[in-house]
């Protein structure tokens, strides 16, 4: 095998319970370097527990994560950084008594490629703010956002710790319509410059418009995968998720 | 919110002002006692540096990176026992005071590795705990005269200005560490910790050897403040330098000043050092209550301190004008 073909993330039979309950149940599914990656489900599918597993804040019952083809099952969040792959919450978590550039500062000091100047990591992270459209609210605290920018803030957050995995937990939520479009833009555009992304979101409409490849989660369990057509035209998720007026059209 | 360009040489002024003064005030403190000769006056102010010095130390790791600890009294008396232990072995007092600092830091890692496990409230009440259990075992320590305390004997003459200087100096030492590391990437790291230990996390951030770091610097300037107040008393007990009251002071502190910040400490070192033992003389039985209280109404009126009172207060006085 090449180096290419490793799958930049493989996830095998993943499991977590909660209790009694399996907020995910056997997941599998390969992750190639380069797509854009989406999940969807409905609420409770357990997409933010996925996400939460690959990312190290929740230990899985069950199952493999590799990453390039190394185990990282288990393994703290914060070396999970180190070796590139990072994530933004679905309710957003800035740190609130300081300013937009400095939780921005924060990754960029001790992000995968640490920077230890504190001028030279303001500079990245104003780099980070100007890419995702927060430049002008740098000096703000980050508690003044509107939920928009904070989901904004999130993703500069994730990417001043340069990954080249990024994992976003539905960052369009609570968004308005042009708001969702700019967004989907700039994910099309981080991938564009060679990061891979996996894309949580509920609007099965955003992530059909973005993702190469979908993976569709139902109970904690994986219904289908496979191209956006492939899954829009699949009985079972028109069936289970899409509901009736998609199964009334065919 | 953002300064108008007529604000910007006033700001640039205060700027150069903040600067300036950690040595202005470093001067005045250093020819103060050659102008107020009197020995009470240099042991009052000998004091207040010395709870400055933990007082800066605790906000490192309470302040700073936000984790409440109830138990600076163990590293004080670690850092007094050391240097009386090794001074009566004829150890160079500079010499006993750096092992103080050194041995109170090592101490903090076998407090911290399991306690750091904890989190928020259940870390204060481990700290709590430990420090209880360390005054317990120093108590009936026999090589060390358990609770009857034990006695430096220093064969030179007694020079109250050397010791006012030896603590100047570590205070001095205490605020530009505080100094730096608000101003650094570490001190970033500490403050994230506090706002979301989580959130850090998923930024590359380790809490854990963070909070395990700042502990480790708060209890060595602790340490060596407890020594350099065992060579003064000449002599220490249990029940004073490893007491509860101790941790309590030592957090009280900070609260008072303004935690979290660089200079709150200071103040409130200053204001406590200077009002302390009066407060002590005048209600001996229940100075500790008082402190207790005196923390509750600030937690609930003013969570900033005397410097976060004074900020609001700058702040409604220009939105006057
Ligand atoms: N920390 C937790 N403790 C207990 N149950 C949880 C926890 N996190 C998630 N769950 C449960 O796991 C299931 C999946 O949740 P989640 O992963 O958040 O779904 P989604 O992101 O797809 O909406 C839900 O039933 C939720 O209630
Ligand atoms: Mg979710």
């Amino acid at each position: 095998m090449t180096t290419a073909k490793i799958p930049i993330l493989e996830v095998q039979k993943l499991t977590k319970y909660f209790g009694g309950l399996a907020a995910v149940k056997d997941v599998s599914f390969e992750v190639r370097a380069g797509q854009i990656f989406g999940f969807i489900g409905p609420n409770g599918a357990g997409k933010t527990t996925l996400f939460s597993m690959i990312a190290g804040a929740v230990r899985p019952s069950a199952g493999k994560i590799r990453s390039r083809g190394v185990e990282i099952t288990g393994v703290s969040p914060f070396r999970l950084v180190k070796a590139g792959i990072a994530r933004t919450h679905q309710i957003v978590r800035p740190f609130r008594e300081m300013t937009v550039l400095e939780n921005v500062q924060v990754a960029a000091h001790f992000g995968r490629k640490p920077v230890r100047s504190p001028s030279a990591a303001k500079e990245r992270a104003m780099q980070v703010l100007v890419s995702v459209g927060l430049d002008a609210l740098a000096d703000n605290p980050a508690s003044i956002l509107s939920v928009g920018n904070q989901k904004r803030l999130e993703i500069a957050r994730a990417l001043a710790t340069t990954p080249d995995l990024l994992l976003c937990d539905e960052i369009c939520g609570g968004l308005t319509h042009s708001e969702t479009a700019a967004m989907l833009q700039l994910l099309r555009r981080i991938r564009d410059g060679g990061m891979t992304v996996m894309y949580v979101e509920h609007d099965v409409k955003a992530i059909t418009a973005v993702c190469d490849r979908i993976l569709v989660l139902n109970y904690g369990r994986k219904l289908a995968e496979g191209t956006p057509d492939h899954i829009q035209n699949d009985p079972a998720v028109i069936e289970a998720y899409l509901g009736t007026k998609a199964a009334g059209r065919s | 919110m953002s300064a108008t360009s007529a604000t910007l040489p006033a700001r640039r002024m205060a700027g150069w002002a903040m600067t300036a003064l950690p040595w202005i005030l470093l001067a005045i403190l250093a020819i103060l006692p050659l102008l107020v000769p009197s020995p009470n006056f240099t042991r009052l102010l000998f004091m207040t540096f010395l709870w400055t010095t933990t007082s800066i130390a605790w906000n490192l790791l309470g302040g700073f990176a936000g984790q409440v600890s109830f138990g600076f009294a163990v590293f004080y008396g670690a850092g007094a026992y050391t240097t009386a232990l090794l001074m009566n072995a004829g150890v160079n007092p500079l010499f006993a005071f750096l092992a103080a600092g050194l041995t109170a830091a090592l101490v903090s890692l076998i407090v911290g590795l399991p306690a750091f496990r904890l989190r928020g409230p259940y870390f204060a009440i481990a700290t709590i705990g430990i420090s209880e259990a360390v005054r317990v075992v120093m108590t009936n320590l026999s090589f060390t005269g358990g609770a009857s305390g034990y006695r430096i004997l220093e064969h030179r003459p007694f020079r109250q200005l050397e010791h006012y200087y030896t603590a100047l100096l570590l205070a001095a030492i205490a605020f530009a560490i505080s100094w730096k590391i608000a101003h650094s990437k570490f001190g970033l790291g500490l403050k994230a910790i506090r706002q979301d230990e989580d959130a850090a996390a998923d930024l590359g951030v380790n809490p854990y050897t963070y909070k395990l770091a700042a502990h480790a610097l708060a209890a060595a300037l602790t340490g060596m403040a407890g020594g350099v107040f065992a060579r003064y008393a000449a002599f220490i007990h249990p029940g004073g330098v490893f007491g509860f009251h101790t941790s309590v002071h030592i957090l009280l502190m900070p609260v008072i000043g303004g935690i979290g910040t660089v200079w709150g400490p200071v103040l409130g070192g200053f204001v406590f050092g200077i009002v302390e033992e009066e407060i002590v003389a005048s209600f001996p039985e229940i100075h500790l209550l008082l402190y207790g209280l005196l923390l509750i109404v600030i937690i609930l009126f003013e969570p900033g301190g005397i410097l976060g009172g004074l900020r609001k207060l700058v702040r409604r006085f220009r939105d006057h004008r």
